[in-house]
């Protein structure tokens, strides 16, 4: 990113706490942070683009459009989990969003990851509703909302009101594992740079059974495209589980229909006859 | 979830404690009184600044209790000994002599975070309206309700989840709301403000309401949400939120899925914001009703609640309900 930008962004306050992007990649972006427009869900257009020193402006309504939710790996489409539901539930085809197409497993892993896919209807925590973690809240398949100020980027996801806080102030260390994490987000140039830790172990990365430890540590990139296209990129490093970093990257859409917002979807009570359906009286 | 500084004025701050007191001689409840001393500072898009994570812990009872029917307020010592007996009650430190009656408090303090201080406009009542600080009586139509719901829960306590309450099952929470109550612990909400949406994000169960202030319409009437639909404005320096579209198991109170919520926030002081809530719904109570309580600041930050994703309670509760009726079946044979 350009010097004169950082210094405008100190200028600015904004805490840089590194100019290295922790990606060595140049995001393949068509930025137009020129054009950037403040976010208002519904289109967003003729709007009065901010003073040109200012950071992007995430607001709005985003979704993925990827099936990397069934895979993150380049897949076929399959069967369903489930036969009764025939062709309702099988999955949809994808070339995956893992930058070259492989996940680096140790070999028990792989092993394990097979055993999961194996028993994903039972073991998924998305059939239970469980809080998804990052990054599979991105593209889980549902709108998630962004809410930008100095201090805080809040990240509200619809699936199982999912929630995140974004400190771009360091709070310190998290003080203990959660199912989101701990995010500390910084500004590189154009690009908000989010450090992820202290996530717990129960989450995972798709309905494929991929998935982590608790030393997972994600760095995630968001850079604007365009004023309705963001590009998310991802670090993944848990060696526990994987024999060296690797990255995942998507387009995020702009939701921008008339009066889009963010739905409820409270899942506990979808989740409930799965979980407790054993536990029933019996008449 | 955090520790919080304990004496009230300190978190008050003297302007806002002054603000507040002034407002405790007039005879409702009027915004002016605070309006007027106080000018909240401004969001980069002009908005008067609400943001911040503040605390609805306080121990002044949302009704009035029947002793104190005819005082609106209790005086600066009747306040001190109100909070210093309340404390003496609520310490779940104390070891009663009766091993059964020590048994029922096996939670220590440590757990409980109900605040350690009344409202600071020293008022008897969270309910500010009707006047005698009671929630008005049920409609015939909203007591046949509640009585339906409470024989319910007496035949079938426990045959399946749904027969839970929906805290126990990690749908909502009364201090998430809306309306949000003070409960027994995190009571924290946050605010986080955008030049077109409001957010509140609750402490519990991690419910983030996003509130448009663009003037769009409501949801359509038949799409029902737990925390039914919210749309703000602004009314001056207050932001005005209505909610509509409750399910009809949302059951605030004894309300009706038809109810009307208006919740206004207002920023009193630096360290205080008033939040005031009306609920209307003539399906279930004979007249509307409205609490004030003044949130506080912290100055802590909020962590994450799972609650669905570790209620291992539920599967105690069934499970539990589940070996009774095992054991007795045993028993009759």
């Amino acid at each position: 990113m350009t010097t004169v930008r950082t210094l405008a962004l100190l200028a600015l306050g904004v805490i840089l706490t590194s100019c290295e992007a922790p990606l060595d990649q140049a995001p393949a972006t068509d930025s137009q942070l020129g054009d950037q427009q403040p976010a208002t869900g519904a289109g967003a257009t003729g709007q009065a683009p901010p003073a040109a020193n200012a950071a992007p402006n995430l607001n709005g309504i985003w979704q993925a459009l990827t099936s990397a939710n069934w895979d993150i790996r380049p897949h076929a489409a399959g069967h369903s989990p489930v036969p009764e539901l025939g062709a309702l539930a099988a999955t949809p085809p994808g070339i995956g969003i893992v930058e070259g197409g492989e996940i680096p497993y140790q070999p028990w892993a792989a092993e394990q990851q097979r055993e999961n896919f194996a028993n994903r209807v039972d073991l998924d925590p998305e059939a239970k509703c469980y809080l998804p973690g990052v990054p599979r809240a991105t593209y889980i398949g549902q709108p998630f909302q962004i809410l930008q100020t100095a201090d805080y980027v809040m990240i509200a996801y619809q699936y199982a009101g999912a929630v995140r806080t974004i400190h771009m102030n360091d709070p310190g260390p998290s003080p203990a594992p959660s199912w989101m994490g701990w995010s500390v987000g910084r500004w590189d140039g154009d690009t908000l740079v989010v450090d992820v830790t202290s996530q717990n172990d129960e989450t995972w990365f798709d309905r494929a059974g991929n998935f982590h430890s608790d030393a997972l540590h994600v760095v995630e990139r968001y850079t604007p495209m365009g004023p309705d296209h963001l590009l998310y990129e991802a670090t993944i490093e848990d060696p526990n589980v994987f024999t060296r970093p690797w990255s995942i990257s998507l387009p995020l859409y702009r939701r921008v229909e008339a009066n889009v917002q963010l739905m409820e979807f409270k899942c506990v009570e979808f989740a409930e006859e799965k979980m407790y359906g054993d536990l029933r009286k019996q008449e | 979830m955090h520790q919080y500084r304990n004496i009230f004025i300190d978190a008050l701050g003297i302007a806002g404690l002054a603000a507040l007191l002034a407002m405790v001689p007039v005879a409702g409840y009027t915004q002016t009184a605070t309006a007027d001393s106080y000018e909240p500072g401004r969001t980069p898009d002009g908005q008067p600044d609400l943001q911040g994570i503040w605390s609805n812990a306080v121990i002044t009872p949302l009704e009035r209790p029947p002793e104190l029917a005819d005082k609106e307020f209790l005086t600066e010592e009747e306040a001190i000994e109100y909070e210093r007996r309340r404390q003496e009650e609520t310490n779940m430190d104390r070891r009663p002599d009766d091993a059964d009656a020590d048994l029922r408090s096996a939670y220590n303090d440590f757990w409980w975070d109900w605040g350690e201080n009344i409202a600071a406009t020293r008022r008897t009542s969270l309910v500010i309206h009707p006047r005698d600080g009671r929630i008005p009586a049920l409609t015939e139509e909203g007591q046949r309700r509640s009585d339906a719901r409470a024989e319910r829960r007496r035949l079938h306590p426990a045959d399946g989840p749904e027969d839970r309450t929906l805290s126990d099952r990690c749908i909502l929470w009364v201090s998430a709301g809306p309306p949000m109550l003070p409960t027994a612990y995190n009571n924290n909400f946050q605010i986080v403000q955008t030049a077109d949406h409001v957010l509140i994000l609750n402490e519990m169960i991690h419910d983030a309401r996003i509130i448009p202030l663009d003037g769009r319409p409501h949801l359509p009437s038949d799409v029902r949400q737990w925390l039914g639909s919210s749309r703000g404005h602004w009314d001056g320096d207050t932001l005005v939120v209505e909610t509509r579209n409750y399910t009809d198991q949302t059951n605030f109170r004894g309300a009706s899925e038809n109810m009307r919520l208006t919740e206004r926030f207002t920023r009193v002081a630096d360290d205080v914001l008033l939040y005031e809530f009306t609920v209307d719904d003539p399906d279930a109570f004979t007249e509307s009703w409205t609490v004030q309580i003044p949130a506080r600041k912290t100055d802590g930050l909020m962590y994450e609640y799972a609650c669905h994703e570790g209620n291992e309670a539920m599967i105690g509760i069934l499970g539990g309900a589940r070996a009774e009726e095992a054991r007795a079946a045993e028993a009759a044979r």
